[in-house]
């Protein structure tokens, strides 16, 4: 099955092509989301649209700090929820590639990850975007309850 | 320019009048050539001319008053030979109508008028075919006004009748007897009103109505004669108006019913929004109004709130009427589609017949605006797309001549929208294929979708069965712009096709969008939006002056004291500004009672689009919604009662 | 010459009940449909004077069918049959160019009035 790869920071991840709506550049400016949780980046305005974009990795790795961007505008990778999108914050979109064979996921890896693959040399790590979806919502009623 | 008179001041008037007839004008040539109809289109169609001549001449643009002129002549001409316009015609004359609007518009941007004197020459020459006899002069004196009268406005007879008083389903009953009438030629003044008629609220088994009609009397009689327990009362002849009397200088009666479009749309929808404007402040005023009475002296104190309470009822009233005014009949937008799919056909050399339905079904101004450029796609994809070259369709057995239909009818609490074609419909293996060969999905996926997904594939950007590329269908939104543009204002699309019996979109719509006013307040960078009506005050005051002595500071009000919350501290606004003098504090009504809510900043009042939040955003507490500006900033509006518990 | 007449209805009795009030008004059924893709079928066989056409049938309602028709012949008389409770659906027939409409269960003198009616008899 075909998979977007794109890479944050360093490493390499990937997400079924189906899943995706569309790539796009990062707005100059997101409005904010009050009392929404550190992983949210704000909403954009896509085509008349409202879409909620998220930092991909902060919500894989909630305990890492944040790093400070440098280098060239980043990537929204828009996920498709049906009659809704999640944007996805990604350093760069390097390609869509075949990927056939998923390798089991490392143990007490995040429910977010599917599994990991080889692209030749290249290890990547396949998200499974229901869970992404999930990850998100969940980190919202932390908030909330909290 | 005539000495004397200075006409710039009707310039605006001018502009946009002719327009208009210009726009009615060439939707009437549409219809003549198609139906080849001599009756009450040509009359329209010549009257429109004639108007437009008139105008131009009292302002002094003699070039588009002759152009005007011989338009007007080649119509009599035709009206009194009842001569069918033929295509060639059609095309001449729908010509001088883009040329005359191209005149009007150049008029209104100070520009020199465009020369058609090529046009006027072929138009001349058309005349001399028609009327050998009679030489046209662009001098000519016009028609005396006996002559004119004649010339004029169709016979309009008022009728009424009356349904018979056994009749099981009187509504049903009148709605067949308007419907017969209709056939005839222009229905106005029906009364009651169409809805009232559908549901048989009826006077005393009867209703009344105007028809204008190029037929005899007794052709109108036989007419209503083959209907069943409908009878006619009565009808007698009215005087037509002298054709020279523009239409917008008579008082705003009751409109025609289905027949005619408003003829004043473009002014009358700005002068909504500024309406709605003014209720939404009125309704802001007459809360201040209400906390002033409150520190007024007591003995005064009842009558005043009294007084209040009874303004804020009549402002409320006014409020819900302008909203109820917004609603706006969809004849707006399917005015212009004969003539789109005339042209559209012309150049792919498709025979197309044309029928718009339920035109007269009301749906919210903000929705018609957002539907115009999907539902002219959906036009130009039917007969683009759809139908077949005329000897392709008689080789499968089809009349030559294909058929699109628009049509519109309210469903309880939506209105259906649906664009048909019987041309050879959509090929669901190639939709797949082409999802397939993009990497959308994998060839199982694709094989396994239900038909109704399948075709809905075509909504995926890039996804397309057409193979060839015209400037019809490569231009503009394509069919994902289609879907998008119906779910921004809360429809839904869906597709039924049959591979070479047509295709049929069908979009379900619904009656309003939600449309609230926001009170937009500033708050560091941000901005959000309070609902006018949640609102209860805007008081200036200086931050340093709240009484503090309880736990939260504390804002004079009227003769109460109010606690005070800074709304960058709730919403955990970073660059919350540090106020020195008078700040501004929103009063709500919060869950707790009225509270002060400290902002940065009064944008003003603006009437937006609500939008439902989606997740994860629907988790936030204290945000009811989203919309984004008109300078594309999406900003969020508070959910006042929550926004503090 | 008898007008010759098309029963379109998707029930067997309520064609018959059609059948026996035009037979004893003096018409001629030349023809029956059950179905409204069967009623357009028959209709161009046959081009009958007049067409009566149930409302909610299988396969395609009188509505489209009537439509369909129509389009084959924009002369062609269809009259709907509807229950009380459908005025909507008649209604929407009218607007598709049904030209009158008769009550279930129909009643001879209703219905002999109504076809006389449009077809100019009366």
């Amino acid at each position: 099955m075909r998979h977007v790869v794109f890479r944050l920071d360093k490493d390499r991840y990937a997400l079924p092509l189906a899943a995706i709506r569309e790539v796009v550049v990062t707005p100059e400016k997101f409005s904010r989301v009050p009392r929404s949780a550190p992983s949210v980046r704000g909403i954009m305005n896509l085509r008349g649209r409202v879409v909620t974009v998220v930092e991909l990795a902060t919500l894989l790795r909630p305990d890492q700090p944040e790093k400070k961007h440098e280098g060239p505008p980043r990537k929204i990778v828009l996920l498709d929820r049906g009659r809704r999108e999640l944007g996805l914050l990604v350093t760069e979109v390097d390609g869509i590639e075949a990927i056939e064979k998923v390798g089991p996921a490392p143990p007490k890896a995040p429910a977010t990850v599917k599994g990991l693959a080889r692209l030749g040399a290249l290890a990547v790590t396949v998200l499974e975007p229901e869970a992404l979806d999930a990850a998100v919502a969940a980190s919202f009623s932390k908030i909330s309850r909290s | 320019m005539p000495s004397g008179v200075d006409t710039s001041r009707y310039l605006g008037l001018y502009v946009s009048e002719a327009q208009e007839h210009l726009e009615q004008l060439s939707q009437n040539l549409v219809k003549l050539e198609q139906a080849g109809s001599t009756g009450p289109v040509i009359d329209e169609a010549f009257r429109h001319a004639h108007s437009v001549k008139g105008m131009a001449a009292s302002m002094g643009f003699e070039a588009t008053a002759r152009l005007a002129h011989r338009m007007e002549d080649i119509l009599d001409a035709y009206r009194s030979l009842k001569e069918r316009v033929d295509r060639a015609t059609g095309d001449l004359l729908l010509s001088a109508t883009d040329a005359l609007l191209g005149h009007v518009r150049a008029t209104a941007d100070a520009k020199v008028l465009p020369d058609t004197s090529a046009l006027m020459g072929a138009l001349e020459r058309k005349l001399w075919v028609l009327k050998p006899d009679t030489t046209p002069r662009p001098s000519s004196p016009p028609p005396p006004p006996a002559l004119a009268r004649s010339l004029g406005l169709p016979p309009r007879f008022a009728l009424r009748l009356k349904v018979a008083a056994g009749s099981a389903t009187p509504g049903v009953r009148a709605f067949l007897a308007h419907k017969r009438l209709s056939g005839l030629g222009n229905v106005f003044d029906l009364r009651p009103g169409l809805d009232d008629l559908k549901a048989g609220r009826l006077n005393d088994g009867s209703f009344s109505l105007e028809l204008e009609t190029a037929l005899h009397e007794t052709e109108v009689r036989a007419a209503l004669n083959t209907i069943a327990d409908v009878e006619l009362a009565s009808l007698r002849l009215i005087e037509p108006d002298a054709p020279s009397v523009p239409k917008t200088n008579e008082p705003e009666g009751p409109r025609a019913v289905g027949t005619e479009p408003a003829r004043t749309v473009r002014v009358r929808t700005e002068l909504l929004d500024q309406l709605l404007d003014g209720a939404g402040e009125l309704l802001l005023a007459t809360a201040r109004v209400r906390e002033v009475a409150k520190s007024a002296p007591a003995a005064s104190r009842g009558a005043m709130e009294g007084e209040v309470d009874r303004l804020n009822a009549l402002v409320k009233d006014l409020h819900a009427k302008v909203m109820k005014a917004r609603m706006t009949p969809i004849s707006v937008m399917t005015d212009r589609l004969p003539r789109a799919a005339r042209d559209i056909a012309r150049r792919r050399d498709r025979d197309v017949e044309l029928t718009i339905t339920g035109a007269e079904v009301e749906l919210d101004r903000a929705i018609v605006d957002e539907l115009n450029d999907p539902l002219l796609h959906l036009l130009r994809n039917a007969i683009d797309h759809g139908i077949e070259p005329p000897v392709e369709r008689e080789k499968t057995g089809k009349p030559p001549r294909g058929r699109v239909q628009v049509n519109v009818r309210r469903d309880r609490d939506r209105v259906v929208l649906e664009v048909e074609d019987d041309g050879k419909g959509m090929d669901d293996a190639k939709l797949r294929a082409a999802a397939v060969s993009r990497g959308l999905m994998t060839p199982e996926a694709a094989a396994a979708l239900p038909m109704r997904e399948a075709l809905m594939l075509c909504c995926l950007p890039g996804v397309s069965t057409a193979t060839d590329v015209t400037d019809i269908s490569g231009r503009g939104v394509g069919m994902d712009a289609v879907k998008r543009a119906i779910e921004s204002v809360g429809g839904t699309l869906e597709i039924e096709s049959q591979k070479g019996k047509g295709t049929r979109f069908r979009l379900l719509l619904p009656l309003t969008v939600a449309v609230v006013q926001l009170l937009l307040v500033d708050v560091g960078d941000e901005t959000f939006g309070v609902p006018v009506a949640k609102v209860n005050g805007v008081v200036e005051f200086p931050e340093e002056q709240l009484a503090r002595s309880q736990a939260s500071p504390l804002l004079p009000f009227g003769n109460t004291l109010l606690p005070v919350y800074s709304l960058a501290e709730v919403l955990a606004v970073p660059n919350g500004h540090v106020h020195a003098g008078a700040r501004p504090f929103v009063v709500v009504e919060a869950e707790s009672g009225k509270v002060a809510l400290g902002v940065d900043r009064l944008r003003g009042q603006e009437e937006v689009v609500l939008k439902a939040l989606t997740r994860p955003l629907d988790l936030v507490a204290g945000l009811a919604g989203v919309t984004i500006l008109g300078n594309g900033q999406p900003i969020f509006i508070l959910d006042v009662p929550r926004l503090l518990t | 010459m008898a007008k010759r007449v098309l029963v379109v209805d998707d029930a067997i009795f309520m064609r018959d009940i059609i059948k026996d009030i035009f037979a004893s008004g003096g018409f001629e059924v030349v023809g029956e449909a059950s179905n409204g893709v069967e009623a357009v079928e028959r209709f161009k066989e046959l081009k009958p004077d007049l067409t009566t056409m149930d409302l909610v049938m299988p396969f395609k309602n009188g509505i489209e069918a009537t439509r369909e028709i129509l389009r084959v012949d924009p002369k062609a008389v269809v009259v709907m049959c509807s229950a009380l409770g459908q005025e909507a659906l008649v209604m929407e027939a009218i607007e598709a160019g049904a030209m009158d409409f008769i009550v279930k269960p129909p009643r001879a003198e209703d219905v002999l009035a109504v076809v006389k009616k449009v077809l100019g008899e009366a």
